[in-house]
């Protein structure tokens, strides 16, 4: 049985439910993308994940256990988020805010110690970060500061990390570097990740699997060479398109028609 | 797996945890010099507080008489009778109000969210001259009262504006407004005072730390003891709540409690601060401020806040009554100074886009 998984979950906000009786396997060890058109519930689902929307239904399970029944703190240990738009306190430098990360491994009276130390050094120089320890983080690039939230997620140490639409305000160069990082934390560590992705393309060339959303229901799950094609794209986005070997990678690529 | 990911370079070009430790002890050795030196600077304005005035002690006279180790009873009547009350009053109102106006800042995440600008202290004052004027009474009943009408303030701000979250200036604004109804309604209650209770309230209204009873003292300082270590506890949640409410959930706190218990730490203090001193103002609001330049970006220290909130006050009293050429209450000294600065801060926020 994989560490993640839902059983006929059902999340919602307000009087409105987005997602219905939702069976998920996040497969562990591996990158998982989940994608969709705008508002298909994949955002909603992350956060019923990552324990931050209580199910009206179903339940979202951590290592056998039922997610809403475990401590927040013991939770976060074991799952990392890097929200969609987090806050960066004014003026905070990145040595501090990838410090914070260490938030669940520590107590009321137990601070900083050793493991704290070097699971940010460690979390700094896996994402590049290092040489930035004094910046202000409003003084950063969009890609140096979506990398800094990266490191700061590292340094929670969680063998699951999901990431909420990460790549939404870099460029093209910028995505490709962050997700050419995420697979390789996940090459290197064995971190299961899961990441909200819009580009269908950059999700096919870099993830083991892709969980396919449309109206709140998943419409295909599976590695995006066996899952992708013209007739699901279509189904999902309402495009109609060709897909065509990647001349890089061979995974799925998909062309307007 | 399907791709060909070439590795981005994330070869660090420094020693990383060489450099984070450097880094961790300057923060640490910064942190440490702050507060001594804010800690001295308390204790020197504190005894200069019981030094001067018409009748001129030196400081070995005025810590021996505190601390009852002299006997010079024209010294310690002038001293533990006259002095010591005011001195008291200034450092813990100073004190609550620097640790009550950081929270409130920090939570709303709002440089202008101090108490005394969301109407808390208006929410306040109101319930304390309601005590004074309508009611009669005095101390521990105002005391109570004033707390109530924070919590009051602070509930109509919560039900007004909590609901789609408290970034922008939404939240301000619908603060101005609940300080501007309780102000108003304020000047109602003294409208239908008689002369001299009104003079009483208008006196209260403005603030200052030479007017407080020994029970109301008394309930500030217990106040202070059990608070201020809460306050401590609670920085760590608060770090987490800076990130916003995602993150700190995803990092392990439990959000709505941890903010409820640091709003409520924080609308205590400043209703006992209220009830000591009236309605002392712009003490709150700077104190988080300059504590922060003092300390760091982002460092949020709750005690540096309160030691800086303690030694603004005190020095805004001696200003007030030894300095102007006429004795002023202290709350006249701290609004002189402190609206240059709230324009400041409001042409600065706006620049920077950071208001909402």
């Amino acid at each position: 049985m994989s560490r993640l998984h839902t059983k006929e979950l059902t999340l919602g906000y307000d009087d409105r439910d987005v997602v219905s009786g939702l069976d998920v396997t996040i497969p562990d060890g591996r990158v998982t993308a989940i994608v969709g058109a705008n508002a298909c519930g994949k955002s909603t689902l992350l956060r019923g994940l990552a324990r931050l929307l209580t199910p009206r239904g179903g339940a979202v399970y951590l290592d056998g256990k039922a997610l809403a029944e475990l401590r927040t703190q013991d939770v976060a240990k074991v799952l990392g988020l890097l929200p969609q738009s987090p806050v960066a306190p004014d003026g905070i430098t990145v040595a501090d805010l990838v410090s914070r990360g260490r938030y669940p491994h520590q107590g009321w009276f137990r601070r900083w110690n050793d493991n704290d130390h070097d699971a940010v050094s460690r979390a700094l120089a896996a994402t590049g970060t290092a040489d930035l320890l004094d910046r202000p983080i409003r003084s950063l690039s969009g890609g140096q500061r979506q990398r800094v939230w990266v490191a700061m997620a590292l340094a929670q140490e969680t063998d699951l990390l999901l990431l909420d639409e990460p790549t939404t305000f870099l460029d093209i160069n910028h995505q490709v570097e962050l997700l050419r990082l995420l697979r390789q934390l996940n090459a290197e560590s064995g971190k299961t990740i899961v990441v909200v992705l819009h580009d269908l393309n950059l999700a096919c060339r870099f993830v083991d699997h892709l969980i396919a959303m449309s109206d709140g229901r998943i419409v295909a799950e599976g590695p995006p060479t066996e899952v992708v094609t013209a007739d699901l794209v279509e189904k999902v986005f309402g495009l109609s398109c060709l897909v065509v070997p990647d001349p890089v990678a061979g995974t799925p690529m998909i062309v307007p028609a | 797996m399907t791709t060909t990911a070439s590795k981005v370079d994330i070869r660090p070009t420094v020693d990383v945890a060489a450099a984070l430790r450097r880094n961790r002890r300057r923060r640490t050795v910064r942190a440490t010099t702050v507060l001594t030196a804010l800690a001295v600077l308390v204790f020197a304005l504190f005894v200069v507080t019981m030094m001067i005035g018409s009748f001129r002690i030196g400081p070995f006279d005025v810590i021996a008489s505190v601390l009852h180790l002299s006997d010079n009873a024209g010294v310690d009547f002038v001293v533990r009778e006259l002095r010591l009350p005011t001195a008291m009053s200034g450092l813990g109102v100073g004190l609550a109000l620097g640790a009550s106006g950081t929270i409130f800042q920090q939570v709303l995440r709002n440089p202008l969210a101090s108490p005394d600008f969301v109407g808390v202290t208006s929410g306040a004052g109101l319930a304390a001259v309601v005590a004074i004027v309508l009611l009669g009474t005095g101390g521990l009943v105002v005391s109570g009262l004033a707390l109530g009408g924070a919590v009051l303030a602070a509930s109509l701000m919560y039900v007004l504006a909590w609901k789609d979250g408290v970034t922008g200036y939404r939240f301000i604004l619908i603060g101005v407004g609940i300080a501007a109804f309780f102000d108003g309604l304020i000047g109602f209650v003294l409208s239908h005072a008689q002369l001299f209770e009104a003079r009483q309230a208008m006196h209260w209204l403005t603030g200052s730390v030479g007017q407080a009873s020994d029970t109301e003292l008394r309930l500030l300082f217990v106040g202070l003891l059990v608070l201020l270590p809460v306050a401590v506890l609670l920085q760590r949640p608060l770090r987490a709540l800076d990130l916003g409410d995602d993150a700190a959930r995803t990092l392990g706190t439990r959000a709505e409690l941890s903010r409820a218990a640091l709003l409520g730490t924080a609308l205590v203090l400043v209703a006992l601060a209220v009830s000591v001193a009236g309605p002392i103002v712009f003490v709150a609001l700077v104190a988080g401020p300059i504590a922060n330049r003092l300390l760091g970006p982002a460092t949020g220290g709750i005690v540096a806040a309160a030691l800086v909130g303690a030694a603004t006050l005190l020095a805004a009293d001696l200003i007030a009554v030894h300095v102007l050429p006429v004795a002023l209450p202290t709350g006249v000294v701290t609004g002189a100074v402190g609206a240059p600065y709230l324009l400041w801060l409001l042409a600065t926020t706006n620049r920077q886009g950071a208001g909402g």
